[in-house]
This record gives structure tokens, sequence and C-alpha cells, in this order.
């Protein structure tokens, strides 16, 4: 429960996100240093005037603070991962058939509804928040409270996924830096600090007993991984820089959806 | 007066008309030659794989603009120190890479297929955003193109908003940052980690 003390911490971290999402601004000023040097205007780099767009994204990536603490914490999760989550997930896996496992992802998509409802109207995003309300309808009556998806198998009605990271976003909060979460996984300060008020909308959250609600988190995780092994394991199959590639892959995605 | 704002209303149409045709060009050749390699992939009674990577890789390969993409993710920062020898090298090293894990997903294709949106011009430059659809799968692509000296080519593919060279280039920059040229080709020449 959201007692003074989380509320505090959470304020003084936000503070955090400011600070750092402003020496962001300072290094984009690196840009056209990097652009405009006499040196790299005097070579024989014919690019056809495609490197600009990737010199821009080089600078928005390259300001990591936390970097050595994110690579042994990226070690950590990976071996959570091939450790104890995918061994679960597999053995979950023979059990339940992957229909049974599909429905389960639903219904949790379909319960956490209330980030998605509320992150659209904070955007201004009505399309969205109707739509949202409307999956949520159909998929809680006839989707049996959320275990089908004839929203979108039926009705054609798309998902808008937004969460408080965006929303950050989309009022110009900057990603500050990156970090890697324990468990978590990839995210950055603005994401951090957004992750609060997501838990806050999240149903299992507000369960009493707390190793109840870790076992719903703990279910929900499996499940999730259950219907996702292999993809981990591809990317980091293609990596030269393991943790520059996850990072750099985090950050990109999460620009394209806020700017959606 | 009539008359001529008629006349340039017809001039603006014909110049849009001339703009959406350059998109659409583009857009055309990624289309023909992706779908003619679905079809392919999906021709259950067709050619073996061998054979089918063979096919696929004859009808993309002339879409794909490859040294350029190499000399990207090195970029005007590392690019240039490179002697001749090493570029030559690094170029090969690094389209036998790109290629071999491209196509290698590509060979993974079933029941998906791609849909095409509506093209747009960026500078010059034109991105075809692309649907690929699967059985419970969205995943956003967008071919990214230019126009070279003989045709569009493609220079960089953004996956769910995460561009190829992009990822190429910042890791290519921190291995350099910490170590040299030999060491990048070292790396590249490893066979991909498990």
């Amino acid at each position: 429960m959201p007692d003074r003390s989380i509320v505090r911490y959470y304020l003084a971290s936000c503070l955090v996100v400011f600070v750092f999402s402003s020496a962001e601004a300072f290094a984009d000023l690196d840009v056209n240093r990097i652009l405009h040097s006499t040196d790299a205007m005097n070579d024989d780099y014919d690019d056809f005037g495609l490197e600009d767009e990737f010199v821009e994204s080089d600078v928005n990536t390259t300001f990591d603070p936390a970097g050595g603490y994110n690579r042994v914490m990226l070690q950590v999760n990976d071996k959570l991962y091939f450790w104890i989550l995918k061994p679960v997930a597999k053995g979950y896996g023979t059990i339940v058939p992957e229909p049974g496992r599909r429905a389960v992802s639903h219904f949790f998509r379909n319960s956490v509804f209330p980030i998605r409802l509320v992150n659209n109207i904070l955007q201004l995003k009505f399309k969205g928040a109707g739509t949202e309300c409307l999956r949520f309808a159909v998929n809680t009556s006839f989707g049996v409270l959320g275990f089908g998806d004839p929203a979108t198998s039926k009705f054609n009605l798309k998902e808008y996924n937004e969460d408080f990271g965006q929303t950050f976003g989309h009022y110009g909060i900057g990603a500050g830096f990156h970090l890697v979460l324990p468990v978590l996984g990839p995210s950055n300060l603005r994401d951090l600090a957004g992750l609060v008020p997501d838990s806050f909308l999240t149903w299992h959250n507000y369960v009493h007993s707390s190793a109840a609600r870790l076992s719903i988190a703990g279910f929900r995780t499996t499940n999730h991984t259950s219907l996702h092994i292999g993809e981990y394991e591809n990317f980091k199959e293609n990596a030269f820089d393991f943790y520059i590639l996850f990072r750099d892959s985090y950050e990109q995605n999460r620009k394209m959806k806020i700017s959606e | 007066m009539t008359k001529l704002r008629g006349i340039i209303i017809f001039a603006l149409m014909c110049q849009h008309c001339a703009v959406a045709s350059t998109a659409e060009q583009a857009k055309q050749l990624v289309e023909t030659r992706l779908n003619t390699v679905l079809s392919i992939l999906q021709d259950k009674k067709g050619p073996d794989v061998i054979n089918r990577k063979d096919m696929v890789v004859e009808i993309l390969e002339p879409l794909f603009d490859f040294s350029t993409m190499a000399k990207l993710t090195l970029g005007r920062q590392h690019w240039p120190s490179l002697s001749d020898e090493n570029k030559g090298r690094f170029t090969e090293l690094f389209i036998a890479r790109l290629a071999d894990s491209f196509f290698d997903k590509l060979m993974l294709y079933t029941d998906e297929v791609i849909q095409f949106e509506t093209p747009s011009e960026v500078e010059k430059k034109v991105h075809v955003p692309t649907i690929l659809i699967s059985k419970d799968n969205k995943i956003a692509m967008v071919y990214k193109l230019y126009r070279s000296k003989t045709d569009w080519k493609i220079y960089d593919i953004e996956i769910q908003g995460v561009s190829i060279i992009h990822t190429y280039r910042s890791q290519f920059h921190q291995i350099l940052e910490n170590g040299t040229v030999d060491d990048l080709l070292t790396k590249l020449k490893l066979p991909r980690s498990d």
C-alpha cells in the first residue's frame, strides 16, 4: 500500500530523473561538434548523406554512468534466467498446453487495462482510451474474464499500450540513463519512475498476503516466459557486446513507443 | 484569376503525384521481392532448404547496399582510419555476418504475411513501413532505402523501432573504444556465441 515513506522516496527519485534528463540535453550539444568538426569532413567517407541520422542517435545512448553496475546486473539476470526461470517455465510448459498458457497471458493483459487506460487519457489519446474501454468490456464479457481475446480476433480492436514511462516521455522527460533492474531487466531512470504509478494500477499488488502477492507475480512471469522461450537466446546469439546490444535495443524501442 | 488558380492547383497535384511515385516506386520494389521470397518459403512442395536459401539470397541481394551498411556501422569516426586492406576485410566479414543472421531469420518464416503500409519520404530517403503478421504476433519493420546511382537500395532496417545499423554501430564503437581494429576483426570472424 502506498504509505508516506514510499511517496517520499518516489518524489526524491523523480527529482533525480529530472536532473539527469537535463544532463541529456547537454549531451545533445555534442552532435553538432561531431557533425561539423573539420576532421570529419576531410576524408574519403562517401556515405550518400546517410550517416547523420545515426550520429544523432549515438549521443543519446552514450551517456551511461551506471554502465559498470548494469553489466554486472545483466549477468545476474542472465543466470537467473538460465538456472531458474527457463527450467521452471519449460516444466510448466510441458504440463499446461499452449492454448491454456495463451489464455492466462490474455487474462493478465486484460487485467492491467487500468494502466493503459489512465496513460492514454493522461496523454490525451482519447481514441486509444475509448478503444481500451471497448476492449476491456468485450474481453471481460465475451472473452470470459479476459481469458479470450475476441476484441482482437473478432472485432479487430487493436491494443493501445501506454504506461507511465511513456507518459513521462510524451511530456518531454528524457530517459536519464540506462539501468538494468534486478529480475525485471532493462530500464532507465524515467521508466523506473514510471513503474511505481504503474504498480499502483496493477490489481495483484493489492493482494493482502505478501506470499500470495509474490506467487501471482511469479506465476505471471513463468507463464509469460513459457511463451517466449528462445527469443532471449536468439537475441544474445547475434551480439558482439551483449550489454550494448540490449541497452540500445531497449532505449530505441522505448523511443518509438513514446513517439507513437 | 480562377484559371491561374486552376493551373497552380494542377501543378501542385502533379508535384504531389511525382513525390508519391518516388516513395511508391521504392515500396513496390521491396514489396515484389519480399512477396516472391515469402511464396518460395511457404511453398511446401518447392525446392529443399539449401536451394531455397540460395534462391532467397539471389532475389534479395540486389535490394541491399551491403558495403554502405558496413561503412555506416563504423561511421566517420572510425572508417577513415582503417587501412584499405582492413576496410576490405571488415566489409567482407560484416556482410557475411549480417546476411547470415538476416537470411537465417527469414528461413523461419512459415505462415507469416507482410502487410505494407504507406511509404514516406524522409530527407530524400524512403521509409517503407511494414507489419510482419504471424499467428500470434505482429512485428513492425521499416525498410529504409536511399537512391543510389543505380537504384533504390536498403541501407537499414528497423525492427520495432530498433535500427540494425545503430545496434551494430554502438557495439563496434564500444569494441574500438577499448581495443583495436584487429580485435574487432577477430570478433567478427568468430562463430556466433552459444
